[in-house]
């Protein structure tokens, strides 16, 4: 996959310093903790993500990356911590709202509207843009990056092939014109050469200049794509990696901290 | 040895026994202060110490399928029809029968049965419809089986208030043996709760209820929900098929309105208000709201409370119960005893950690729940990932 | 009345329950709720037309929308907000008790003997007089479902407002990750509800022109069947099944002797209870389709 394209970060963004990049921070969350009944999936962690940086959290299955990711779309109540863009609170449980201020989702799954067209896809993409500025990039750039959405256009959605659906996802997230596009597992379930073509996409999205979260199961490429990646471990950040963390540091970390995360769960 | 130490020295087997006992002394208790206080009232009131009590065994009955499946059915008080016709019929002189019904079939035309007789006859066809029925209807759940009940209970309506070959179809069959005092609604209701008590130390039931908070995982360890759904809903047949015939031998006439819409919602009121999910919360709601019942039907047609008399506009009682029953569903959903059993609510124990089911208490995720409809944070609904925690929820 | 006499009344019973139908589908697709009260509504509505009996008609009928609206949304923010998330089982158990009481309400404000409500009964005199005897009513009733399920249909299909009501209606989560706000489709869909509760109010009292308190049970709970035959899962299958439901019950009533007719309901609840047990997605769903069963 294409990797070297993540090396290019807009002048002016932090890299690989959390601390350093709260003044610039586009999104900053802190001490997050979301609980299902009486089950902690997220238990305090704080994170930030600059203007025009790909930070990557990893982690095992059921360390609570789906959850953060959710929880600061609103998707999930949190039972604590803040989070902001940009200095201003994100309120919780209207994720419409959050999506309105610039936060594009592509969730994991990609959960298309599988009965409707891909342009009405595409179409319910352009909701959340914001009315006072110009669009960063137009429906041409956008169909130029993934030529299947416009290939498929009236195809229904829920026919294309995983990859497929992948692309559109994407490309309906990048239609809101958002500031930050949050990804849970784009790779999941899909081919390599999908999942090549996945990656080479966002990393043009990043050269245009929008921040990306990206969370992901495959630590290793993870790591190579991103400037810096949180690992996530039984619902806490174990620590920060980067391209020169030793990919085996990660994945001991998995199993040395937390021995219940030695249970792969179902998802 | 004192008696004391004795207990303390009980082996653990005798003492689940001992606390199985007081737990069923709860509610017969209350149904015993019912009787002793209706005992001493006058005639009219009497008639409602009665109606009290018969009405608490609908909604036990109502528990032993609704409570302990977590299935709602709004089909029961067709077997509480069928028990009260059946008894109703057979009980009335025979000479009766020939000048008000005379399409009757032979079978229900000639033989005569003492009350007693029509109170086992009432419970063996109210388990024999409920067999029927549940055979067909028990692989149902959630809206499925809200539905399919209902039509049960239109069609018994339908066919009872129709056919004059099976009883006096829409007119009002006057003439049945007044038999059911307060000594007879008593036994009958003591009957009904020892029942539905023992029922629900068998093993069918335990499983039947560990299958309500999880079907997919009780299926996966073989259980068939199907079976023990079948057997809580014929004992319920059974019981409230006895109600019937208590209810019938209480008014002395029958006529099918009586055992229609009206005594589902109230009945299913009684048993949400009080507590759906145990047998205390519906002996509870039984008698509370029973109270509360005649209470009201008497106010809409003009009663005297210390002194002061007043007429209720009719309906308004209705009014009141829909209040009570809709708060209770979007409010308490567990209802007044948090349905807790007796001894729990007496010894101040904590209410046990289980969301109530789906099916009647609205809030808790049961597999009824919609996709993606999470429960708005901002409403102040409880915690609950509404599915979510069941594909992101940590390792534990 | 000939053959296409018996038909054109089927037709125009079937249009008036498709007419419910389709409000009952349409808050099913987009909160997964049952709106059982709708019939309350629609009682109401008619019970307003009765209290607005001395204006002139095209005020009453055009503050009978309003207020079927309003009404529509008051049992919005009242009862359907608060249980959402709830199962379906759960709004339907609600709103049955809901409309129980307000059933109870309807005795107590207006009483037992119904409101005489006359004001369009010129509508029932005959277009067309001998074999056929169509009624003008009929042609109303045919048209205005007529326009109102097209309308519903363009909007639904042809505007961005039903494109968000689709997005909710397939996937409630994703819509509002994409930025659809929720509450706004949700007020419409109960907007229409009210719409098609104050159409239903107005036909209903020309062709019953007395108004009980068993008018919205009587009407909803056939509806109901009619969408649960159709299958609740799709708004057009939903609908069709609450116009065949209306059809056939009509036809029924024309052609079957009274002594059997009285069964016809508990023929048509055999059906629903087959139906939900051997094809639980509906009669009118593809082979295959699935449904929650446990």
């Amino acid at each position: 996959m294409g990797a070297e394209p993540a090396a290019m970060t807009p002048p002016g963004a932090p890299l690989g310093a959390p601390g350093a990049a709260s003044s610039r921070a586009l999104l900053e969350v802190e001490d997050l903790e979301v609980t299902y009944g009486r089950s902690r999936a997220v238990e305090g962690i704080s994170l930030s993500v600059g203007e025009g940086e790909v930070v990557g959290i990893v982690g095992p299955n059921g360390a609570g990356k789906s959850s953060t990711l959710r929880a600061i779309m609103g998707a999930v109540r949190r039972s604590g911590g803040q989070v902001t863009l940009r200095g201003k609170a994100l309120a919780p449980g209207r994720p419409e709202n959050i999506a309105r201020l610039g936060v594009a989702m592509v969730p994991e799954g990609r959960h298309l509207f599988a009965s409707m067209t891909v342009k009405e896809n595409l179409e319910l993409g352009r909701l959340a843009r914001r009315r006072d500025r110009r669009p960063r990039f137009d429906d041409g750039e956008v169909a130029e990056l993934f030529p299947v959405a416009e290939e498929f256009r009236d195809q229904r959605a829920g026919l294309l092939s995983g990859g497929q659906q992948q692309q559109v996802a994407i490309a309906r997230a990048l239609l809101a014109d958002p500031d930050l596009l949050l990804l849970d597992e784009p790779s999941l379930g899909l081919s390599p050469t999908a999942v090549a073509a996945v990656f080479s996409a966002l990393a043009h999205i990043h050269e245009l200049g929008v921040s990306i979260l990206l969370v992901e199961q495959r630590a290793e490429m993870t790591l190579e794509f991103c400037s810096r990646s949180y690992v996530l471990v039984g619902g806490r950040i174990r620590f920060e990696a980067d391209r020169s963390t030793p990919i085996q540091t990660v994945i001991d970390s998995y199993f040395g901290a937390d021995p219940s995360a030695r249970s792969e769960l179902r998802r | 040895m004192t008696e004391e130490r004795a207990r303390v020295a009980l082996p653990r087997p005798g003492r689940a026994r001992l606390r199985l006992g007081a737990e069923v002394l709860g509610p017969l208790v209350l149904v015993g202060i019912v009787a002793l206080v209706g005992a001493q009232l006058s005639a009219a009131d009497k008639t409602d110490a009665i109606n009290v009590l018969v009405t608490t065994v609908i909604v036990v009955g109502l528990y032993v399928f609704i409570g302990n499946s977590g299935v709602i059915s709004f089909g029961q008080i067709s077997f509480v029809a069928v028990g009260a016709f059946a008894a109703a019929i057979w009980t009335t002189p025979v000479a009766t029968r020939d000048a008000t019904m005379p399409d009757l079939f032979g079978f229900l035309a000639t033989p005569r049965l003492t009350s007693t007789e029509s109170l086992l006859v009432g419970a063996g066809l109210g388990a024999l419809f409920a067999l029927a029925v549940g055979l067909a209807l028990m692989r149902l759940s959630g809206l499925s089986a809200g539905i399919a009940t209902f039509a049960v209970l239109e069609i018994t309506y339908n066919v009872l208030a129709n056919w004059d070959k099976i009883g006096p179809g829409p007119t009002t069959l006057a003439d049945v043996p007044a038999t059911t005092g307060i000594t007879q609604a008593l036994v009958g209701c003591a009957i009904a709760i020892v029942v539905a008590f023992a029922y629900q130390q068998t093993r069918s039931c335990r499983l039947l209820r560990a299958s309500r908070a999880d079907p997919l995982a009780a299926r996966g360890i073989g259980v068939s929900i199907f079976r023990h759904r079948l057997v809580a809903f014929v004992i319920s047949g059974a019981i409230c098929g006895f109600a019937g015939a208590l209810y019938a031998h209480e008014l002395g006439s029958i006529s099918v309105t009586q055992v229609y819409l009206a005594l589902t919602f109230s009945t299913l009121s009684m048993l949400v208000v009080g507590g759906s999910q145990s047998l205390w919360g519906a002996s509870v709601g039984g008698v509370l709201l029973g109270v509360l019942f005649s209470f009201l039907s008497n106010a809409v047609n003009g009663t005297t409370v210390l002194g002061f008399s007043f007429t209720l506009p009719n309906g308004l009682n209705t009014i009141i119960f829909a209040i009570l029953f809709v708060g209770a569903l979007m409010l308490a959903p567990r209802g007044l005893t948090r349905s807790r059993e007796f001894l729990a609510v007496a010894l101040g124990e904590r209410p046990p950690r289980a969301r109530p089911p789906g099916t009647i208490a609205g809030r808790s995720p049961g597999a009824e729940v919609p996709l993606g409809a999470e429960p708005e944070p901002s409403e102040g609904t409880p915690t609950s990932g509404a599915g979510e925690s069941a594909h992101t929820g940590p390792p534990r | 009345m000939t053959v296409v006499g018996y038909l054109v009344n089927a037709i125009s019973l079937g249009a008036l329950y498709a007419l419910i139908a389709v409000s009952v589908g349409l808050v099913f697709a987009v909160l997964r709720q049952i709106n059982l009260a709708q019939g309350e509504v629609m009682a109401f509505g008619a019970y307003s037309l009765w209290l607005m009996r001395s204006l002139p008609i095209w005020l009453a009928i055009v503050l009978c929308f309003a207020i079927c609206i309003a009404g529509s949304l008051v049992l919005q923010v009242a009862v359907f907000r608060p249980l959402r998330g709830a199962s379906a089982l759960a709004t339907l158990i609600v709103t049955f008790g809901v409309s129980y009481g307000l059933e109870a309400l309807w005795l107590v404000v207006f009483g037992p003997n119904g409101k005489p409500v006359s004001m369009l009964i010129r509508l029932n005199n005959t277009v067309i007089g001998g074999a056929i005897a169509l009624r003008w009513i009929t042609i109303v009733d045919i048209g205005a479902a007529a326009l109102l399920l097209g309308g519903l249909y363009a909007l639904l299909f042809r505007s961005s407002l039903g494109l968000r009501m689709r997005a909710v209606a397939e996937d409630f989560s994703t819509a509002r990750i994409v930025g659809v706000r929720i509450e706004r489709v949700v007020t419409v869909a109960f907007v229409l509800c009210g719409a098609s509760a104050a159409v239903v109010a107005v036909l209903e009292t020309v062709q019953t022109p007395l108004v009980t308190t068993t008018l919205g049970l009587s009407l909803i709970v056939v509806a109901l069947v009619g969408v649960v035959l159709g299958g609740l899962d799709h708004l057009g299958r939903a609908t069709a099944g609450g116009f065949i439901v209306g059809f056939v019950n009509s036809l029924l009533g024309s052609i079957l002797p009274e002594q059997q007719l009285v069964f016809v309901t508990s023929l048509t609840f055999l059906f629903v209870v087959i139906v939900l047990v051997v094809r639980p997605a509906g009669l009118l769903a593809p082979r295959g389709v699935g449904v929650e069963r446990v």
